[in-house]
């Protein structure tokens, strides 16, 4: 039977999200990191696991302590990655590396929360780095954003790497 | 090619087609990958009878299978019939591999159990014994370690890893409950050749103000002892330089506490150390509970494991060709450790030194640079250095091996090499030398 829940959100809702993650993939392919804090929500979680390729059929244990993961932040150490790549003595981004977004497959559904939205899209980022060579790297996300106001912020982000073994020397992009 | 002329550790003097070129290369998978004890897993990766855990030999796939009693074996990853690859999951648990192509289903033992139309189309004559996974031709555990080693006139794996075990247990044998690797694998392609971590992580103090100065700005808690950002000072006292142990290496600081005191709140962390010192002291001695245990180590076996106790991470290079490897990382703890402090550790590697660690985002570019520069008809005719710090070590009271002051000097890069052409030189173990340099068991007798 077709599920017809979870409710896909008003035309307008839908419009100012997918416009914000458009907006917010600007920023950080320009690298304006401060504007894009301003988009996150104090108690924002950012988060991307570490995963394995396995059987269908497996039924092992899971991992004792966790999988660990590839981001695991809050505002605060997002903020520190920040500071880290503004340092001036990040060598690997300097000159800096050509990076693009593609933001697709956006689909906006209502959340529990009256005020929140969850939404769904993939990422694409493209960076041409210093070696001249082009990595691809991408990923789907789960977002909720909360509405402040007038305007949308990020609360949480499940980022879910498509790369068992990841094809760049570093992760100093944010998704 | 002559391995004399390529590299003089006499002088600290590298030829740079050691890192790119492909006969080298070809030899190193046969003298070095093929003849070394290579970490295949942990112990705490496959607890249980059919786990089974997947990793590289050289650019061999390898499958490390727990047995019914317990046992650890190993086999190619390939199948006896026409070559495919067996097992496609990179862990698990599994009661058989059934081969893709044709359906021959092997048990975890190894032996050959099914072959789809074995009396119609094989007539009931294939010898299914002969035709079982090949085996790896030793294995053999060191304290929750599984090494594996393709040569079986290769030497012990006690024998092995020698003297390098004194700084290894401080590790492995401190608290009575042994160790872990935590976390799924942190799996990373690198554009450079093999050598170049190895010898960075056994012996680069130098790099750490400079190449990590961002991230060392940004994260004051990681304040080394004896280093600053930017590389504006560097002391000398407070750490070690550990060599000439079979090409095992060792580069620890000595206060106990460093190692832990980088975590951004190290409280827990210290408190732990506090109250199971007198453990570690009555399982190690006092020299090594109270001075190392806790401390930064970095521990490198050769040629191509390395893991550092406090900031706790474990790692191998699989090499895939002279420019390229896959890098896994694994956060690893105590079993001691209460559930919050390994929780925290495997949280605070996967930051500083994990896919998107702080700290070892800093280092990959250089690492594939120098590669990359070592490529060039004229860039291959050149040389590099490692020639910091030349003829400044010795004994020291306490500690096995040959050894320099302080954690920023190049003799352990250059005892690395050295390894590296004896076993390039040597076209059998039996040609291979063997030195436990300033052993104690040595002076012990000595002094009797
Ligand atoms: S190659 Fe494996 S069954 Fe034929
Ligand atoms: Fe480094």
């Amino acid at each position: 039977m077709l599920d017809v829940r979870p409710q896909p959100a008003l035309h307008d809702t839908v419009t100012a999200l997918t416009q914000r993650l458009f907006h917010e993939a600007r920023l950080l392919d320009d690298e304006r990191f401060e504007e894009w804090l301003e988009l996150l929500c104090e108690d924002v979680s950012y988060h991307m696991a570490l995963k394995s390729r396995r059987f269908r059929a497996d039924r092992s244990a899971p991992i004792a302590v966790g999988a660990g993961n590839v981001f695991n932040d809050n505002l605060a150490r997002l903020k520190l990655r920040i500071d880290r790549l503004r340092s001036g003595f990040v060598w690997a981004e300097d000159p800096p590396n050509f990076v693009r977004r593609v933001v697709s497959n956006v689909e906006v559904l209502d959340a529990d929360e009256p005020n929140e939205a969850v939404v769904h899209s993939v990422v694409v980022i493209h960076r041409n780095r210093i070696d001249g060579q082009t990595r691809l790297l991408t990923a789907g996300r789960t977002d909720r954003w909360r509405k402040g106001g007038e305007s949308w912020l990020l609360a949480a982000r499940e980022i879910a790497l498509d790369h068992s073994v990841l094809p760049d020397s570093n992760v100093n992009v944010f998704f | 090619m002559d391995v004399a002329d390529l590299v003089d550790t006499s002088t600290g003097r590298q030829s740079r087609s050691i890192y790119s070129s492909e006969p080298v290369y070809r030899q190193e998978l046969e003298r070095v990958f093929g003849r070394c004890w290579l970490f295949l897993a942990h112990i705490s990766q496959i607890p249980q009878p059919n786990d089974f855990f997947r990793t590289y030999m050289g650019e061999d796939d390898v499958i490390v299978i727990r047995q019914k009693d317990g046992s650890v074996k190993a086999f190619l990853n390939t199948c006896t019939h026409r070559g495919n690859r067996i097992c496609r999951a990179d862990r698990g648990n599994a009661r058989s591999f059934t081969c893709n192509y044709h359906g021959w289903s092997f048990a975890p033992d190894g032996a050959l159990a099914g072959v789809p139309l074995e009396n119609e189309a094989y007539f009931g004559e294939l010898d299914r014994s002969k035709f079982g996974l090949v085996p790896v031709a030793q294995v053999a555990e060191y304290k929750g370690l599984i090494f594996g080693n393709f040569d079986p006139a290769a030497p012990s794996l006690e024998d092995y890893l020698g003297d390098a075990k004194f700084y290894l247990d401080v590790w492995l044998d401190a608290l009575p409950g042994g160790t872990s690797l935590v976390g799924e694998t942190q799996k990373m392609v690198l554009n450079t050749n093999w050598k170049l971590p190895v010898e960075n992580v056994c012996g680069d103090g130098y790099h750490l103000g400079w190449a990590h100065a961002g991230a060392m700005m940004a994260v004051q808690s990681m304040d080394l002892s004896g280093l600053s950002v930017g590389n504006a000072s560097a002391n000398l006292e407070g750490g070690l330089s550990v060599a000439g142990l079979n090409g095992h290496m060792a580069l620890t600081s000595l206060d106990g506490v460093s190692g832990y005191a980088f975590y951004p709140e190290p409280k827990p962390m210290l408190d732990y150390l506090e109250a199971n010192r007198p453990t570690a002291i009555e399982r190690l001695g006092k020299l090594r509970g109270e001075q190392l245990w806790g401390s930064q180590i970095n521990i490198t076996i050769f040629p191509n494991l390395q893991f550092l106790p406090g900031l706790n991470w474990f790692r191998v290079y699989h090499p895939k060709g002279p420019g390229q490897i896959e890098q896994w990382t694994w956060a690893m703890v105590e079993n001691d450790m209460p559930e919050e402090i390994k929780t925290t550790i495997l949280d605070n590697q996967c930051l500083t030194f994990g896919l998107a660690g702080l700290f070892d985002n800093d280092d990959g570019d250089n690492l594939a640079a120098c590669t990359e520069q070592s490529r060039g008809w004229r860039t291959s005719q050149m040389d590099v250095y490692t020639n910091m710090a030349l003829g400044r070590s010795g004994a020291r009271e306490g500690f096995p091996g040959d050894i320099a002051a302080g954690l920023v000097s190049e003799h352990n890069q250059r005892y690395f090499y050295r390894r590296w052409q004896e076993h390039m030189q040597a076209s059998s173990w039996s040609d291979v030398p063997a030195y436990n340099l300033n052993s104690l068991a040595s002076r012990e007798a000595v002094d009797a």
